[in-house]
């Protein structure tokens, strides 16, 4: 076997294949294997094409491949939409496949619909006879795919499926011979996790108490999951009437001494800008979790892009500082967001942990979370006994422009949180000292925020012929093509703002750089050429709403470094 | 306390004779009566005239934006349980760009105590017509009259889910203090609508217009949904005091158990993340 094995299972929405995908994987994981799941679908409830990708091996996997190695096909479209090779396993139920005629891909052959009906089930246990023969054709043992059938569905659902994968499983081991062997090494148990599942854990142990937004993919997961964990780990999560609302109601629960956080694509965002404003102007502090997807307007709604970088950076009018975390990775997706609740609460700024969909609906694999720090509250008034009805200076400076918050409820600390420009307890001002003296200090945030911003760091061999840069989820693919080939290194940006950028501009000079990024105008570019004057010429973008596969990436680094 | 513990230090900025100063006192005067400190209270409020209440009221006070009163109160009571909520919106902010925020607030039945300052025109941006506007009026964005059906503020909202909707008047200090005051001892989303003249630019809306029409609500059930929206219908007269009010209905806090345990600090998330293996 190559070190990297390509599973994938494809069909209309609406057969399972979202649930099937990550559960075979969890199987593969189980057997021993490094895992990455990336999942493909149209917006659509039924029809269509879905399918899920499984690559894994025996060390590390962290990005898709173009190449397919076995294949599950679950209905004609599968031939319609994927390219096979002749060393290509398809498993299908080739009688009841009209198209699979003249693939060239070596055929196994299931009677996935007989084995259905002899067992008097539902039609979608098809998938579960289909992986019953895909776990036999990889020698995986069948015990492991029982355990994770049991714990998928209710006892008696669970019992028939589990039935019928055993029929699958036979079918095959009865006629052919093992493809690809178990891999030596346990990895398990490490988690299986989606970048969207680490940052909601992440915020829930970061101390969350307030979720509020309106779903959009490729963020609706992060609601989910949080309304999941409401009852038991203490924090309200509401699914508002529009993301307006989401934002308004996060400000609004952030003022009263929550730590709020929202989430939402680059459309959701749109509408949140005039709330990005209101939080910066009254210092409150949020979190927005912002997962791209191409645009504009709906664009492609399932599928992945980096394009709102300089969006999440310049939204809303006028000048305010802001901070922005790029993720790369789930465990950066973790920290990052229990350091944004921190970062959002030290400054009383709205923070952004900027994802998209490869890195919010795929799964990787990691050992374990990062360590964090502590719930950090920064400044907080105490309140005074002695004065209960006095005003409070709230938007006076304690140091280094940040000023004092007041929990609403305390006594002595009355102040106004104004979307007008105000005085230092809140009071509307639109006298021109006031204005410049409150715009002088909520920008000597900018200094010590930008300390506390993790750096740009360079991954591989120090003398590559060629360094791509890039931010966020770029990181995983690269990672992975590095594997493959030692024509390059990489930079990473973890965070895109604010940045040391007298530093990032030493990290950068003398290298054969190249761009990387998931979008048309090589937004990082821009952002490095303001800030740095170094003019990155070469690129290599990809924005057809597919993340880069690594293929693509290990013959462009080899290419370029010609 | 008394109503004029609640002043600041601020100077109102409002004309002459308007509308607001009424509700301005209406306000303090309840806010003694139910006696509620300043320090547990939070003001929200928009954008406009009305929204400048908020520098004159001694209180924890959020000054939102246009039309988003609802939702930045909503996060405040759901986050911080000990405080009371008043909301001060105009007509053009609470029933024009926020008409949507405000009827998912009554569905939600969010405690809190809404005091719209309805005048039927846009004063602060000199004289729009607003949401609740007749037809055939002209104003600076409708030249040649209005064209558009008014809102009904009172009927929307016994409809959508207010557990108490009322309407006062500015002509009328003493009942409108009274509203203010059932508002603020309800459990509930309480709406007060209020016709307050602007007198700048407020057109045929003035004090004389509404002395001419209001009449006090009397011999009504307010418990009974169908006859208080037949009253909110009523032609040619303008109905003002309690139209609805009803007891019992949970409001948004109480159906949100999680709230008690909703505590500010680091969490074990093993359990979590074993779920992941």
């Amino acid at each position: 076997m190559s070190s990297v094995y390509v599973w994938k299972i494809g069909g209309p929405a609406g057969f399972g294949i979202m649930t099937t995908g990550p559960m075979f994987a969890k199987v593969l994981k189980a057997s021993g294997y490094h895992v990455h799941g990336y999942p493909e679908y149209p917006s659509l409830v039924r029809g269509g094409y879905n399918c899920y990708q499984i690559a894994f091996g025996d060390t590390e996997v962290t990005a898709p491949y173009k190449k397919i190695d076995m294949y599950v096909a679950l209905s004609d479209e599968c031939f319609n939409r994927e390219k096979f090779e002749e060393s290509t396993y398809v498993i299908g139920d080739f009688a009841n496949l009209k198209n699979a005629g003249d693939i060239k891909a070596k055929k196994i052959d299931v009677p996935l619909m007989g084995i259905v009906k002899e067992l008097d089930g539902p039609d979608i246990m098809r998938n579960s006879v289909a992986l019953g023969a895909a776990a036999a054709l990889l020698g995986l043992d069948f015990a492991l795919l029982e355990k994770n059938l049991t714990a998928a569905y209710k006892e008696k659902v669970a019992k028939i499926n589990i039935e019928a994968a055993k029929k699958g499983y036979e079918s095959v081991r009865e006629r052919y011979s093992v493809v690809c062997k178990p891999a030596p090494d346990k990895c398990a148990p490490a988690l299986y996790v989606t970048g969207n599942e680490a940052t909601s854990i992440g915020a829930i142990a970061g101390g969350l108490t307030f979720f509020s937004t309106y779903p959009m993919t490729p963020a609706s997961s992060i609601l989910h999951y949080l309304a999941k964990c409401t009852r038991e780990h203490g924090l309200v999560v509401k699914h508002t009437e529009d993301e307006i609302s989401g934002i308004n109601m996060a400000v609004g629960a952030a003022f009263a001494g929550a730590r709020a956080m929202t989430g939402t694509a680059g459309g959701g965002f749109s509408l949140m800008n005039e709330g990005l404003g209101l939080a910066a102007i009254t210092e409150v502090p949020i979190v927005l979790a912002v997962s791209q997807r191409p645009g504009p307007a709906t664009g492609m709604a399932t599928w992945t892009e980096q394009g709102d970088l300089k969006y999440v950076i310049n939204s809303s009018q006028s000048e305010f500082i802001r901070a922005v975390y790029s993720p790369g990775s789930v465990e950066e997706c973790y920290k990052f967001t229990f350091d944004a609740l921190n970062l959002a609460e030290k400054y009383h700024i709205p923070v952004f942990v900027l994802l998209d969909k490869f890195l919010s609906e795929s799964h990787f694999m990691a050992e374990k979370m990062p360590e964090t720090g502590d719930v950090e509250r920064g400044y907080l008034f105490e309140g005074n006994e002695e004065e209960p009805m006095a005003y409070f200076n709230r938007f006076a400076e304690k140091k280094d422009g940040v000023g004092v918050r007041v929990i609403p409820g305390t006594k002595g600390g009355l102040y106004i949180a104004s979307s007008n420009e105000h005085t230092d307890e809140g009071f509307v001002s639109d006298k021109a000292d006031v204005r410049k003296r409150q715009v002088e200090r909520r920008f000597r945030k900018l200094k010590p925020l930008t300390d506390d911003m993790p750096h740009p760091e360079l991954f591989g061999k120090k003398d590559a012929p060629l360094t791509f840069v890039c931010f966020g989820s770029v990181k995983m693919m690269l990672l992975e093509a590095m594997k493959h080939t030692d024509k390059f290194n990489f930079i990473h940006f973890p965070a895109v703002n604010p940045l040391n950028w007298e530093k990032v501009k030493k990290m950068l000079e003398g290298r054969n750089l190249c761009v990387m990024e998931n979008n048309y105008t090589a937004q990082l570019r821009g952002i490095i050429a303001e800030n740095t004057g170094i003019i990155i010429e070469k690129t290599f973008l990809k924005y057809d709403g597919r993340p880069f596969f690594n293929e693509e990436i290990v013959s462009f680094a080899e290419e370029a470094a010609k | 306390m008394k109503a004029l513990d609640y002043n600041t230090t601020q100077k109102p900025v409002w004309c002459p004779g308007c509308g607001n100063f009424a509700i301005w006192n209406g306000i303090k005067k309840a806010l003694a009566e139910a006696g509620i400190e300043p320090h547990k209270l939070a003001l929200v409020s928009g954008i406009g005239c009305s929204g400048k209440m908020i520098n004159h009221v001694r209180a924890y006070g959020f000054h939102g934006l246009h039309g988003r009163t609802m939702p930045v109160a909503t996060g405040i009571r759901l986050a911080n349980p000990e405080m009371k909520v008043l909301v001060n919106g105009g007509d053009g902010d609470g029933y024009g760009m926020g008409v949507g925020h405000f009827v998912h607030a009554m569905r939600r039945n969010v405690d809190l105590t809404y005091i719209v300052h309805n005048n039927k025109v846009y004063g602060l941006t000199t004289g729009q017509a607003s949401p609740t506007n007749e037809i055939g009026s002209p104003s600076k964005s409708t030249p040649f009259g209005v064209v558009d059906e008014p809102l009904n503020p009172i009927a929307i909202a016994i409809d959508a889910g207010a557990t108490y909707v009322a309407r006062g008047f500015s002509g009328d200090s003493e009942q409108l203090a009274e509203l203010i005051l059932g508002g603020l001892n309800h459990n509930g989303f309480a709406l007060i609508d209020v016709f307050q003249p602007c007198v700048t630019f407020g057109g045929k809306y003035q004090y004389e217009y509404y002395q001419e029409r209001v009449v006090k609500i009397e011999n009504h059930d307010v418990t009974d949904a169908d006859s208080a929206l037949a009253l909110s219908k009523t032609k040619d007269k303008l109905p003002i005091g309690l139209f609805y009010k009803v007891e019992g209905r949970p409001s948004y806090n109480e159906m949100h158990p999680e709230i008690e345990k909703a505590q500010v600090r680091k969490r074990d998330v093993t359990g979590l993340l074993e779920e992941l293996v």
